[in-house]
Formats: C-alpha cells, structure tokens, sequence
C-alpha cells in the first residue's frame, strides 16, 4: 500500500488585515509519520493549523484532508485536535465533559464514557472522573485535555505546543503515548518552537518563519543538507600535512585548529569521507573522527536566524 | 436556584409592601392650635380624636397674636417629647382651606394624609354650617360611598373581568416579560463570555459550525427560561388563590386583598404572551451573544451590555407608562409594531385592549424579520469573535468580520 498522503497544503495563503500570517504555503504529510511544524512565536503555525481544521478559511490555496477537500468539520471524527489555547468548562464533570466533546465528534455515549473512564484511568486520573474541572490541578486538566483529544480515536492527530506548561512527568507520559499512537499507524502533526523536543520526536520536518516555509523534508535530510558539514578530528600525529588540509579553502570553510584537535565547517558539497581519505593518506594518525550532526536548534537557528528574534503575539 | 428564589421573591414582594402599608403610622400626637377664634378647632379635635383615627389631640385656644410665639415654644417640644406636631388653625382655614402642619411626621405619607382629610371634611362642614346646612346632613352626605364598577370590554362584549385586574394582568406580564429576557439574555451573554475565555471553544469549533454553537446555547438558555417561567406561573397562580390563606399566616389584614378578583387569562393571552416572549428572547439572546463575542473577560462583556440594556430598557419602561395612560395611544401602538419593543409592548396591549389581528400578524412579522436579520449579523461577528483574543475591537472592525466570507 502506498504511503498515503493524509494532509495537503497547496499554495495557502491568509491574510489579516494587512499583515500576511501564511503565504503561499505547501505542505505534505504522509500517513503514519509525526510531522513537526516548527517555527517561533508568530510564524503562522496556529493559522496553518487552523486552515487545516477549517477553523478559518484560506485566502488562496487548497487544503486537502484524507486526499479531498472536504472540509475540516466534515472529516472531523478522523482528527483530533489539541490547540495551543486550550479550556475546558470549568464546572462540569471531567468524565461528562469528555463525553460531550466525544459526542461533537460523533461518538455515541456509552462507547465515549467506557473510553473516558478507560483513559482517565491510565493517566492516573481515575478517581476523580466525578469532580468538576475546577476542582483539578492545572496539569491534571491538560491530561483530561489530551484525553479529549484522542477519545474518538482518530486517524490524524494535530498537537499545537502540546507540552506547553506541563510538568517534566507528564511531559514524558504523554511523549510516551504520542510515540505509542504513531506506531499503531496514527499521524501526528507535531507544532511546537521547542526544538529539542521536534528533533526526538519527529520524522519529518517543516520550518517556517514570518508565514513562509524555510525548509521541509524528512529530518535525516534536513540535517544532511543543512549540517553535514562539521567535523571533528583528533591526531595522535602528522598534524602539520593535515593543517595544509585544514587551510585549503577549497574543502574546509572553516576551522578551529588546536594542533591535536580540530573542529572543521567543510565547504558545501563536500564529502567527509574525502576528508578522511586525504588525512590518511596524508600520513597522519587518526584517533577521532566525527560527523558531528548539528542540533535542529541550530539549523533553525541559522536559517531562520534574526527573523526568529521579531516575534509579534499570534492570533 | 433561580427557580426557587423567583417564586419566594415574588411572595415577598407582594406580602411585605402590604404589611408595611396596613400597619403604617402609628398614633400621631398633636397639639392642635386654634386662632380661629370660632371654636374650630375643637370639632378638629374632637374628630381626631376619635377611636378610628390614630390620632391624639389636645386642644390649644390662643389669640392670633400669640399664635407665632406658641408655635415656636412648641416646635422646640416637638421630638423631645411624645409631640409629633402642631396643627395650626386661624380664621383664613374655614374662609381659604389655608392650614399649616409643623411636625417631624412631616414627610409620612399616611399621616398627612389623615389629617388633611379629618381638615377637608371638617372645613367642609363648617363652611356649609355658616349658609345654613344642618351638620348632620352634611355628614350623612359625605358618608355616601360612590363604587364605580369597571368592566372590560373585550370584542365588542362586555368581560367578567374588572378594569383593575386587566391591568394588573398587563402589568404582571409586562414585568414578567422584562425580567426574563433580561435576566436569560445575559445568562447567554455570561455563556459565551466563559467559552471564550476558556478557550474551549477552539475545540468546539474544530467541529461545530459556530452558528450551530451560538443557536445551541440560545436555545438552551431560552429552554430552561420557559422552564422557569412555566413554574413561577404556577407559583404566582398558587400565590393569588391562596392569598387569603397566606395574609392570615403574616397576620396581615385579609381584607386588603378580598376585593382583588382574580383576573381572567383566556388562552389567547396565553399564546401571545409566549409567541412574544420566545421571539423577543431570541432577539436580544443574539445581541447579547454578539456582544459578548467581541469582548474578552466577564468585566468587559458587562461594561459592553450596557447599551444594549439601555436599548431594551427604556422602550419597555416608556411602553408601560404609556400602557398606563393611554392603551389606544398612537406611542403606544407604534412601541407594539416596533421590534426592539413589541416583544415586550404588545402583550399587554393585548390584554388591555382589542388589538386588530391584522396589527398583531404585522407585528409578529416584523419582529420575526427583525430576528432573522440580527441573527445573521449576530452570527457573523460571534463567528469571528470568539476566536479573536486581544484590545476590542471597534465598530469599523465589527463592521469588516460581518462582511468577511
């Protein structure tokens, strides 16, 4: 079976008054994968997002969920979504609350409280299924949140900072389910401007900034493309014909040369294996040598470089 | 809670008032000061001073030149003792009607009242004493009692019902009606308000259409509101049958209420009363949901009702004063066509007068275009505004969401 395309974005733009929040934007998400949407504050992920559910309409462009152009509302039971800004009704019932959001989304009631009382149960939330939302902890209610997003089952998942405010144990218990859903099949778009987070959970990666995409791709490729490139190199000796190396500008862009240990930034294009080929041949000793990968951090950092710095508040 | 507190509400606010008016005015004391030099004041005094009047009075014969200094030395007297006041009688009373009160009771209603009239009546006389009339036939004259008997008429017939209990029909309905739009138009209005603020409605609208959000809450709140409605009509009819029973328990006098008759309510008014009062509901629950799209905390949304409060307000207010005054009046008839107050108008115009059907059809019918327009607009601006968060928006921007697709 092919992989199936479940969201695609083809040239959408969105415009408010005056000030351009997406333009032209493609994106591409296939079935199974978890897609990091990634970008600061103010790039315009929360609009993509809410094109894609059909929350707002697009100015110009096409969505496409599940291959049609239905619109988010119509395929709601297929997708669950968590947004950034996110509540709940303060004085109902936790598990009445989440059968009511279950029920929007067309599951029947007793099918949507056995789940609620199955879920709150595993998040360790099970004796406290009658209490009203006020009565709960602020991570708590983000449990019952996420809970509310996966209810119905669906086939597509859409986190918008998902990890916004929790605490480090629950951070990791739901790390623990996202990475549990994605390998049942599910498809997870990830948004977040927190990148160590991305950089472990994602597979494929969209960047964008100012409401224009940077780059995308899986995240093997991005890195290659945008990091492969330092080295680290330890001799035991022969550093003097690997410094003729390090100095030829044609190869090594950049070098931090501290005699028996060396940081390189190769030329683009280049392949370190060359590299590693001309130091041997070059007499030398080698003990260390290293592909250092960069973060996903620092690739953002250096495409989307001072224009992350200008963050105005999102809508 | 409401709907308990509703019932005991109204019970106070019908049983207390009469309380306070039954058992007002304790004794007065006055000292009744004659300069009349005709022995006036002693038949003043004798009536005051009888046992159904509460009132003391002891007798003070002074020349007129005295009168002043009197007046004074006793003013002083005045709150320190049991002394409530000083009735002043001079010859200009029984000849001009002209008389003059001192007293710290000045400001009591019922007692001014009392002896105002003990005043007319004794002036009364006395003047018809001086041309000849015998007392006795005065008294006998003023003893006859005139009881005009209203009765309404309602379709070219003559109705069971007096003229008093139609009125206080319209005007029950009047309040009724005020007070439950208000009340649930803002119930409405605090709905919207905590969606917004709690943000859970960006989930809800991931699936619902926000029309179908904004039509599901009003008809909500419009729901429990007959609800309620429909138990405080069976309290308030509660209230009136067994109103005798309730006085006794309060140890009110029974008798106040005996002559109340217990107005008809044919079905008719029924109908009329919740037609207007659903559609009128609906009008103003949109308006407060629109308005309440736009604002961002509870503060900003109560300071934002305000005019519309206003705009609902005053047209009722003016329509029961004309309601009062002139049922048939061109104000009045024009405040039941016009929607923003026939919801409120029109039923107890209904009641109180014949209303053509052709001018009850137009209102209806304006009032149902009203709504469909305002919950259009309504529709688009809480579309926009419950996902806007940020400073409020102005009219020029509210005018941009109702033209955005």
């Amino acid at each position: 079976m092919t992989s199936e395309v479940v969201v695609c974005l083809d040239k959408v733009s969105k415009r408010f008054s005056g000030h351009t929040a997406v333009n032209a934007l493609d994106l591409v998400i296939s079935r199974g994968s978890i897609y990091g949407l990634l970008g600061p504050n103010g790039a315009g992920k929360t609009t993509t997002i809410r094109m894609l559910m059909n929350i707002i309409g697009p100015d110009s462009g096409r969505v496409e969920l599940f291959g049609s152009t239905q619109s988010g509302r119509a395929v709601t039971h297929r997708v669950g979504y968590l947004p950034e800004e996110r509540g709940l009704y303060k004085k109902m019932k936790v598990v009445e609350l989440l059968i009511f959001l279950a029920q929007i989304k067309g599951v029947e009631h007793a099918v949507a409280k056995a789940k609620a009382l199955e879920w709150l149960d595993r998040l360790g939330l099970g004796d406290w299924s009658l209490k009203k939302v006020d009565d709960l902890s602020k991570g708590m209610q983000q449990k019952v949140q996420f809970i509310s997003t996966l209810l119905h089952d669906p086939e597509l998942v859409i986190l918008d900072e998902p990890f916004a405010g929790l605490d480090p144990v629950n951070t990791q218990v739901m790390k623990d389910i996202v990475v549990e859903l994605s390998r049942a099949g599910k498809t997870i778009l990830f948004s977040t401007h927190i990148m160590e987070q991305a950089e472990k959970l994602c597979d494929s990666v969209c960047i964008i900034a100012r409401g224009e995409k940077v780059v995308d791709g899986t995240l093997a490729d991005v890195k290659r493309e945008h990091g492969g490139r330092h080295l680290v190199v330890a001799l035991e000796s022969g550093s003097q014909s690997a410094a003729s190396l390090f100095d030829d500008r044609r190869v090594v862009a950049k070098a931090d040369d501290y005699g028996q240990y060396a940081e390189l930034e190769l030329v683009k294009g280049i392949d370190p294996q060359e590299i590693l080929a001309e130091l041997v041949k070059s007499g030398a000793r080698i003990t260390r040598f290293e592909i250092a990968e960069p973060t996903l951090n620092k690739i953002f950092i250096d495409l989307v470089g001072s224009r992350a710095a200008v963050a105005p508040t999102s809508v | 809670m409401a709907t308990v507190m509703g019932p005991l509400l109204m019970a106070g606010m019908v049983l207390l008032p009469m309380l306070v008016v039954t058992n007002a005015g304790g004794e007065q004391n006055i000292v009744v000061v004659d300069a009349s030099g005709s022995h006036f004041g002693e038949r003043i005094s004798q009536t005051l001073n009888e046992p159904i009047v509460p009132v003391t009075a002891a007798l003070l014969e002074v020349a007129v030149a005295d009168l002043n200094a009197v007046a004074d030395s006793l003013a002083r007297v005045v709150g320190e003792t049991d002394l409530d006041g000083i009735l002043l009688l001079t010859s200009e009373t029984v000849n001009d009607g002209v008389g003059e009160y001192r007293g710290s009771n000045a400001a009591s209603q019922t007692d001014m009242e009392i002896l105002q009239r003990v005043l007319r009546e004794a002036v009364l006389t006395e003047r018809l004493r001086m041309v000849g009339v015998d007392p006795a036939l005065v008294a006998e004259a003023q003893g006859s009692r005139v009881n005009l008997h209203t009765v309404t008429i309602r379709g070219g017939e003559a109705t069971e019902q007096s003229g008093g209990a139609t009125f206080a029909l319209a005007y029950v309905m009047w309040f009724l009606l005020y007070m439950a739009i208000l009340l649930y138009g803002v119930q409405v209005l605090g709905a919207v308000v905590e969606e917004k603020t709690t943000r859970i409605v960006e989930v809800l609208v991931s699936s619902l259409r926000p029309f179908e959000l904004l039509a599901g809450k009003v008809l909500g709140v419009g729901a429990v509101g007959l609800f309620q409605l429909l138990i405080w009509a069976v309290a308030a009819r509660l209230l009136l049958t067994q109103r005798e029973q309730l006085m006794e328990w309060v140890g009110a006098d029974a008798s106040v209420t005996a002559g109340l008759t217990l107005p008809e309510i044919a079905v008719s008014t029924i109908v009329v009363f919740l037609v207007y009062f659903v559609l009128g509901f609906l009008l103003y629950a949109a308006i407060f949901a629109a308005v309440a799209a736009t604002s961002n905390s509870e503060a900003e949304a109560r300071q934002a009702q305000a005019p519309v409060t206003m705009l609902y307000a005053i047209p009722a207010v003016v329509s029961v004063m004309a309601m009062m005054t002139e049922p048939d009046g061109a104000l009045f008839v024009a405040l039941t066509m016009i929607p923003l107050s026939s919801p409120i108008a029109m039923p107890g115009r209904w009641v109180v007068s014949d209303v053509p059907p052709v001018e009850l059809l137009g209102s209806v019918i304006l009032l149902v275009a009203a709504l469909a327009l305002v919950t259009w607009v309504a529709g688009r601006i809480f579309r926009v505004g419950i996902l806007m968060h940020g400073k409020r928006p102005n009219v020029k921007e509210v005018w941009r969401w109702i033209r955005a697709a």
